[in-house]
């Protein structure tokens, strides 16, 4: 039994049908091909699929789809605007913090919600902001240091 | 040209990493196909079975469901990385060996048809005793898990240099300590997954792989298809580690779905399957006998290994290998007895680990601490003493071409004010230092070299052709890069076309560490044929001699006579006109011994170059809990020459959690077969608040063979940070670590061991 939902994906409102079973992951992934959001688990561990919804960054993968309803999402797509990155996104690459990039767009996303939230971050700060994204490749290093380098030029 | 790099040496950012960035980036579960199917497997819920029979027909009138297959569909062909150890059926027939080996498998227009077909599918199967520890399935009343293994051993490595029984005899002081290791998983954060599609005769295929070309091939015989019909095609990889140098159950599984239902499959690995049912780490019991000399000078080793090889060969004769060798091509071994063991056991199939054998490792290098302080010697100073240098021999006749080992040593010493903090500690706290070499490159055939490609466009921007393969490590940019400062075209402007089998030619992939020494080489010989045809264009065009002419932004010029110019893109069109456009081929293959072999001859050149690196571990050990907290790490590598230092740095830091901070935390635990540990949250990967504050040196030892001077950037950190971990845990409490991981409830058996006075 499929059920319309609306809600803002990256800024523009988006009417969709749904099936209630289905986790948010699944309907940007599969239905609106935002493939940008990563699946790495699937039960909330590893933050590969993480997304800002209302300012928090939210594990999509076992986020119901029908909590989606009249949100405010943002997912890695959402970040550039008009071809610009966003300066996160450019931290990243100067700064080193991508390795194999699965663990990438999860990171930006815990990281924006960070700054947002909280513009100068300790490091601590940042560490615990990024504890549920898993990177295997970094040693996060170069992510801390990308993240670190946004809120000092702020 | 050395001297004037433009661009080699330098933090440059990443080729790849825009579209990482953005989420454009495609990895293989993010593909979708006309039509494409979805495909899930069935299991074997036994650790060890006959299989009586295998039922697909009620699957297949599901509706949706499009194929269901088993073994009994497949063309009998068993792979194995070698003629000798062919027996992995990938869907067999016969038994299944393992937990979660695949056994049937379907394909349907959902995820959820294919599940419920799946619950359809009757397989018969009678139970058999199963064995699941190396050391028993050694013995003779074992159940035989593969009729032509005896003993369930699957690869007996035996080398023997000089007189060790003589040498040992005459040793000042000699110790046997036996060390042991759970294997871990390779945790890569993508699962895996791959997309099959055949049609027209050929089967295109994209998987996260570490090597195209030998996968290609291994499906060609899998599937009784000839090479060129199979074409693995280039797709981002979310990791690798080891773990995806070969071919996978899947790779077969999602290629006969898509043969049978002539639409694209894809299959994708759930987190507990990637664990269970794709490769995993070798368990390893280590015993190490050391023979010393009152100054400190290694005079013997022996060593007996045995490996948890679980239900099939797979890199077998390689994986029994590595971990002494790496350590051969570190220390000077005058003496050495080598007895390594693959046994079978019922437990998932292993693989490679880019921190392949820890315990052999971490042991040899804790044993030597302990010997070096009843010595009254420095552990820095043993180092220094036993190390190779340039110009010698391994102890298997391996000549070390360009050597920084020393340098790591000492650097990575004073920076961590070592010898200090060594001799001087304060309770339950230590510090630790580990040393290790790195084959860049070993003998595989004619796959031991690559070749490159590279042809200018007309409006003077470059594409780059290569098999190199990245698994995230930043191969990809490396071959930007190199180019880059060959053709004196900015990184931009090249356009990069690599690991796909059908465009690229043969390159050893990314596992045998040879991207930056052998594919790269390749890279900067088939710019530097493209660049001697844009110099010879320009020569004549601006009445200059060819050796006075470089290429720079896009431009060539006179050194002499900077004013004299034209830029690459004219060169270009004049090469059109003359109807000679300008192509550039080039390849690299090491000088190695090709008769060298791992079972049959362990003897002679194994690779082109040695990279070198140093560890030193910080930690300090909570007497209550058995925690092991580890403030500090420092990691120096010489990795020749830094092509892009930021990258190397990367590959090091990585390496400091996967392989440091691993021992503390790390290692698949089991129950009878079963995977008790398959998902990250029952398997603690390191997180960013774990890890100590790092600091990394790169030594350039500047290669005489290596493209502008470089080896591989990083490895040896990820085969010694374990070695400064276990060495400080050594140094803190005068004892040697028995099992890793040094979790807390192994630290605080081993502490009250300490206290019974074992000290």
């Amino acid at each position: 039994m499929r059920k319309e939902i609306t809600f803002t994906l990256n800024n523009e409102e988006v009417t969709v049908e749904v099936e209630p079973k289905w986790t948010l992951l699944y309907l940007l992934r599969e239905v609106l091909g935002l493939t940008g959001t990563k699946e790495g688990c699937g039960y909330g561990e590893c933050g590969a699929c993480t997304v800002i919804i209302e300012g928090k960054a939210v594990n999509s993968c076992i986020y119901p789809v029908l909590e989606a309803e009249g949100k405010n999402i943002t997912t890695i797509e959402g970040l550039s605007k008009n071809g610009e990155l966003h300066v996160l996104q450019k931290a990243f690459i100067e700064k080193g913090a991508v390795q194999c990039g699965f663990c990438t767009p999860g990171m930006i996303m815990s990281a924006k919600a960070l700054l947002d939230e909280k513009p100068n971050p300790t490091e601590d700060d940042i560490k615990e902001a990024i504890e549920g994204n898993l990177c295997r490749c970094t040693g996060y290093v170069m992510i801390i240091d990308a993240i670190k380098s946004v809120a000092a030029g702020r | 040209m050395d001297e004037n790099l433009k661009i080699v040496g330098k933090r440059v950012i990443r080729s790849d990493s825009y579209a990482k960035v953005t989420g454009g980036a495609l990895y293989t579960a993010d593909l979708k196909l006309p039509g494409m199917l979805y495909a899930k497997v069935l299991r074997s819920p036994y650790p060890h079975a006959k299989i009586l029979n295998i039922d697909v027909s009620k699957a297949l009138k599901v509706p949706g469901v499009k194929a269901a297959i088993s073994g009994f569909d497949a063309y009998g062909v068993k792979w194995g990385v070698f003629r000798y150890t062919q027996d992995h059926a990938m869907l067999p027939t016969d038994k299944v060996r393992y937990i979660g080996e695949d056994v049937a498998a379907v394909a349907a227009v959902d995820e959820e048809s294919a599940i419920e077909a799946l619950s359809l599918i009757k397989v018969e199967y009678e139970p058999l005793e199963a064995v699941f520890d190396p050391v028993e399935a050694m013995k003779d009343t074992a159940p035989q898990i593969h009729e032509q293994y005896k003993n369930n051993i699957n690869i007996h490595i035996h080398i023997e240099v000089g007189d060790v029984d003589k040498a040992m005899a005459k040793a000042y002081i000699v110790r046997e300590d036996t060390f042991k290791a759970k294997g871990e998983a390779y945790a890569m954060m993508e699962p895996y997954a791959v997309v099959a599609s055949y049609a027209n005769g050929y089967l295109d295929l994209w998987m996260p792989n570490a090597g195209p070309h030998v996968r290609a091939k291994a499906l060609s015989n899998l599937l009784k298809l000839p090479l060129n019909r199979v074409r693995v095609r280039h797709i981002n990889s979310g990791g690798a580690f080891g773990g995806r140098s070969e071919v996978a159950p899947g790779d077969l599984v999602a290629s006969l779905l898509s043969i049978k239902s002539g639409r694209p499959v894809k299959l994708v690995l759930t987190r507990e399957e990637n664990a269970m049912c794709s490769r995993q780490v070798h368990d390893i019991i280590a015993t190490v006998k050391t023979g010393m000399k009152k100054d400190g000078t290694i005079v013997a080793k022996e060593y007996k290994t045995i490996y948890d090889g679980g239900a099939y060969s797979s890199t077998g004769p390689i994986a029994t290998s590595i971990p002494y060798y790496v350590y051969e091509e570190c220390y000077r071994l005058p003496n050495v007895r080598y007895d390594g063991y693959r046994v079978f056991t019922n437990k998932g199939i292993r693989g490679m680990y880019g921190c392949h054998g820890r315990a052999f490792l971490a042991g040899n290098e804790a044993q030597m601490d302990l010997m070096a302080k009843e010595l009254g010697l420095d552990p820095v100073e043993v180092r220094l003493k036993n190390g190779l240098t340039a110009g010698e021999l391994t102890a298997t006749k391996s000549k070390i071409i360009s050597c920084g080992l020393k340098d790591t040593i000492i650097q990575a010493a004073e920076k961590s004010d070592f010898k200090k903090k060594w001799k001087k500690h304060t309770r339950n706290k230590g510090i630790g230092m580990g040393c290790v070499a790195i084959m860049c490159g070993f003998p595989m055939g004619f796959r031991s070299g690559s070749s490159c490609y590279v042809k200018i466009n007309d409006d003077g921007q470059v594409t780059l052709i290569t098999g190199m393969v990245d698994n995230g490590q930043g191969n990809e940019s490396l071959a930007v890069q190199v180019a880059s400062e060959v053709l004196g075209i900015p990184m931009d402007d090249i356009n990069l076309v690599n690991a796909d089998t059908e465009v690229t030619n043969l390159d050893p992939g990314s596992y045998s560490q040879a991207a930056a020494y052998v594919g790269a080489n390749a890279v900067k010989a088939a710019c530097e044929d493209a660049r001697k045809k844009i110099i010879a264009i320009a020569s004549k065009k601006l009445g200059v001699p060819e050796e006075e002419i470089d290429l720079k932004d896009r431009v060539a010029y006179s050194v002499k006579t900077p004013d004299k110019r034209m830029p690459i893109s004219w060169i270009t069109r004049e090469a059109f006109f003359k109807g000679e456009p300008i192509v550039g081929t080039g390849s690299f293959f090491p000088d190695i011994d090709l008769e060298r072999e791992w079972v049959s001859k362990p003897e002679g050149q194994m690779a082109g170059t040695y990279s070198f690196g140093t560890s030193v571990a910080e930690i300090e050990i909570d007497e209550e809990t058995g925690k092991i907290k580890v403030p500090k790490f420092i990691a120096a590598h010489d990795c020749g020459r830094p092509i892009n230092p930021m990258a190397v740095e990367g590959q090091m830091e990585g390496s400091v959690g996967q392989a440091g901070i691993a021992t503390i935390f790390e290692g698949n635990m089991w129950y009878k077969g079963f995977l008790l540990n398959p998902d990250l949250l029952e398997y603690k990967v390191p997180l960013a608040c774990d890890m100590p504050d790092i600091e990394t040196i790169i030594v350039s030892s500047n290669d005489p063979k290596g493209p502008f001077g470089a080896k591989e950037g990083g490895l040896t950190i990820r085969m010694n940070a374990y070695s400064a971990i276990a060495c400080a845990f050594t140094n803190a409490t005068g004892m040697l670590f028995e099992e890793l991981p040094l979790t807390p409830d192994n630290v605080l058996k081993l502490l009250e061991k300490n206290k019974g006075g074992k000290r």
